[in-house]
């Protein structure tokens, strides 16, 4: 038994997990910065984080301050993570 | 009275509202101006441009501006892309205003607060509105305002956009600002001079200060949603939504289409009676009242489905749906944000295929615009609910489901398969790129009657405007090629027969006789290109001319006695796709900068149309032994 915070990405969270961000990768697609826009949504750093609902295979929910906000697999990946 | 204002005030000031998505900024400015406002598009983009007047307490004059939403003043929009430049003094056209209200969701302040510190960069005049005050205090939220006021360095106040009066202290602190001369904004730049890791802390700081949870109420959105979202329990709500709503158009209309046909039908005997036997008889009844009240007819059932569309937006369920539906849109190569410019085509394909322009690939944004009139329109209803009530009987299925009912949804469904089927051909070719989505969750809220109303009533005004111009003229253009010239000595079809409508609707037949359609719904679909709801119409004229001549006789019956039933459910698959809607095509000629995407939707929809009624018709005659 280790009690070292497991290290991980958003997408990697179940319905219900909380988690705090720990950083976010760089992605910039077709003219939208989405690491820039993932910040001022309020995924920084140190933010706790919790997953509402997700589809399988499909898109999560998650809660981040007072909102809930939809995320793509591929959005929620770039969201480093520290499970609680 | 606005006239002699204009000497006392030198000049009118512009305020600007601004803010996040959801956070209630239409509805106050809907509470300031009233019905003062104009509506239209900013130069060069069709991005809604909502402008209006109000007079303070005080009796100033004030020009506000409803800007689209925003998240950040760091575009990544078209949209947002808009705010910015009006809000930086940027944009050619439009006056820098000279105050930025900006407004804030009271119940959600750490996201909004954040955009306020970013607007506060470019030195404006500005005034924050903490609207939904009373949402944020029944959850137990205490905001103090003097401190927030205090670490924002600019004035705060309360409003309740959606209560009479809430917007008193607003108008009160407008009052007391002096608009003297224009201030100009700081760069744009100046909004980057801190990163967002650091405002973010900026905005917790503040809200440290000057906000306090005192009670923790639950979160009733957060148990709506457990359900609403459920892997399971969503998609079935989401379907059984659908259901009920195609079924309350059919069986909630009944009683008011009775009395506007029973109302048109008189009319028609009425007028019959004054005018005698004619030419004008002729144009008056059969072209006029017959044409223009077979469509007028469908008001109800229109109203019915925009009744459920604008009710599942207020309440806040549509981007549940976008949620929910996201994966079958990924799985095509669709962004996550064509569902709303899809959504948008269920009403009218033409505010569809311009909110497209909110999809940032430029091959997303077309195969999106492609697909979009597959998406039932409001202007198939009439044709699919005159079809549906002569062809399909009024029975009981799987015990409680409306026969038309589940027809009607089989539609819609078809529609919709099929644009994900075309979707998935156009993008099999091209890279495949995953799309963002980052779409907002809001927190549920009780509807609003005064909104709901406004809003269907805008759409019936929608619909008659298009009944008494576009529908109107082309009944009378119709008359005249149905008219004219009359029937030869000795004819022994109706006059129609012979016209000049009769004479294209008869070459048409050649090639749509395949699909088992005859010269009557030939002629129905030329003037029908128009726009979709025109060949019924156009129907009700061909039949008032062709058939018994009983005034006031009923469509439906009609074509019911004298079309095959192959024929009548031929004509619901030709509906599906067949791009009978001129201004769509115009639409797209100009949204994508060239009539090539127009032909080449005109092409594959008339192609799929054809096909489509082909196999229906056979298929159904083979089964019905005819």
């Amino acid at each position: 038994m280790t009690l070292a915070p497991a290290l991980s990405t958003l997408d990697s969270l179940k319905a219900g997990q909380s988690a705090t961000v720990v950083e976010l990768a760089p992605h910039a697609q077709g003219g939208i910065d989405i690491q820039r826009r993932l910040m001022e949504l309020g995924f920084v750093p140190g933010e706790r984080i919790r997953v509402l609902k997700r589809v399988l295979k499909g898109p999560l929910a998650v809660k981040v301050g007072e909102s809930t906000f939809a995320l793509r697999r591929f959005e929620a990946a770039l969201v480093s993570i520290k499970v609680d | 009275m606005a006239v002699m204002e204009q000497h006392t005030a030198a000049r009118t000031p512009l305020v600007a509202l601004l803010g996040n998505p959801n956070c209630g900024k239409t509805a106050l400015f809907n509470r300031l101006t009233g019905s003062r406002q104009k509506v239209a598009n900013y130069a060069g983009v069709t991005i809604e441009r909502k402008e209006g007047s109000f007079k303070s307490p005080a009796g100033r004059n004030f020009r506000v501006l409803d800007l689209p939403g925003a998240y950040s003043l760091n575009a990544q929009t078209p949209d947002e892309g808009i705010t910015r430049d009006v809000v930086a003094g940027l944009r050619a056209g439009e006056t820098a205003p000279d105050a930025i209200l900006c407004v804030v969701n009271a119940t959600n302040l750490r996201l909004n607060l954040r955009l306020v510190l970013e607007l506060k960069r470019l030195g404006l005049p500005m005034v924050l509105t903490l609207n939904m005050v009373d949402v944020a205090k029944k959850r137990g939220i205490e905001i103090d305002t003097a401190k927030l006021s205090q670490e924002l360095g600019m004035p705060v106040v309360e409003t309740v956009a959606i209560q009479s009066g809430g917007e008193k202290a607003l108008l009160a602190e407008l009052d007391r600002m002096a608009f003297t001369a224009p201030v100009k904004a700081n760069p744009l730049s100046a909004i980057d001079a801190v990163p967002v890791e650091e405002t973010q802390r900026e905005v917790r700081r503040i809200l440290a200060a000057a906000v306090s949870t005192t009670k923790d109420t639950g979160n009733l959105t957060e148990k709506v949603d457990n359900v609403v979202l459920h892997p399971v329990a969503g998609p079935i709500i989401l379907a059984a939504l659908m259901f009920l709503i195609f079924q309350a158009v059919f069986s909630w209309a009944g009683t008011p289409m009775d009395l506007i046909e029973a109302g048109v039908g008189a009319l028609g005997e009425f007028v019959g009676d004054l005018l005698g036997d004619g030419l004008l008889h002729s144009l008056i009844v059969d072209g006029i009242i017959a044409g223009v009240g077979s469509v007028l007819v469908f008001l109800p059932q229109i109203l019915i489905l925009f009744f459920f569309i604008l009710l599942l937006e207020d309440v806040g369920y549509l981007p549940r749906a976008a949620f929910l539906l996201d994966r079958i849109m990924g799985s095509v190569g669709l962004s996550g944000r064509a569902f709303l410019p899809l959504l948008s085509s269920f009403a009218c394909a033409i505010p569809g295929v311009m909110a497209a322009r909110t999809i940032q690939n430029p091959r997303d944004r077309l195969v999106t615009i492609m697909i979009a009139p597959l998406m039932t329109c409001s202007a198939r209803l009439p044709v699919y609910a005159l079809l549906i009530a002569a062809f399909i009987p009024d029975q009981t299925v799987a015990g409680f489901l409306n026969l038309k009912g589940v027809v009607l949804f089989i539609l819609y469904m078809a529609g919709i398969l099929s644009a994900m089927a075309v979707a998935w051909l156009m993008k099999r070719r091209s890279e495949f790129k995953q799309q963002a989505l980052m779409l907002e969750l809001p927190a549920y809220h009780w509807p609003q009657p005064g909104a709901l109303f406004s809003g269907l009533w805008e759409r019936a005004k929608i619909f008659l405007m298009r009944v008494g111009t576009l529908i109107l003229t082309m009944m009378i253009l119709l008359w005249l090629l149905s008219s004219f010239p009359g029937a030869p000595e000795g004819a022994t079809q109706p006059p129609i027969y012979y016209s000049v409508a009769g004479i294209i609707g008869r070459g048409l037949e050649v090639i749509l006789a395949p699909i088992g359609f005859n010269w009557q719904i030939a002629i129905a679909l030329v003037p029908g290109m128009a726009a979709r709801e025109v060949a019924v119409g156009a129907l009700g004229t061909v039949y008032a001319l062709s058939g018994g001549d009983e005034v006031g006789d009923l469509l439906a019956p009609m074509i019911a006695e004298s079309w095959s039933l192959a024929t009548g459910l031929a004509l619901l698959a030709w509906y599906v796709y067949a791009p009978h809607c001129l201004p769509t095509l115009a639409t797209v000629a100009r949204e994508t900068g060239s009539r090539k995407y127009a032909w080449i939707m005109a092409g594959y929809m008339f192609g799929l149309a054809y096909v489509a009624a082909f196999i229906v018709y056979r298929v159904t005659l083979a089964v019905t032994g005819a």
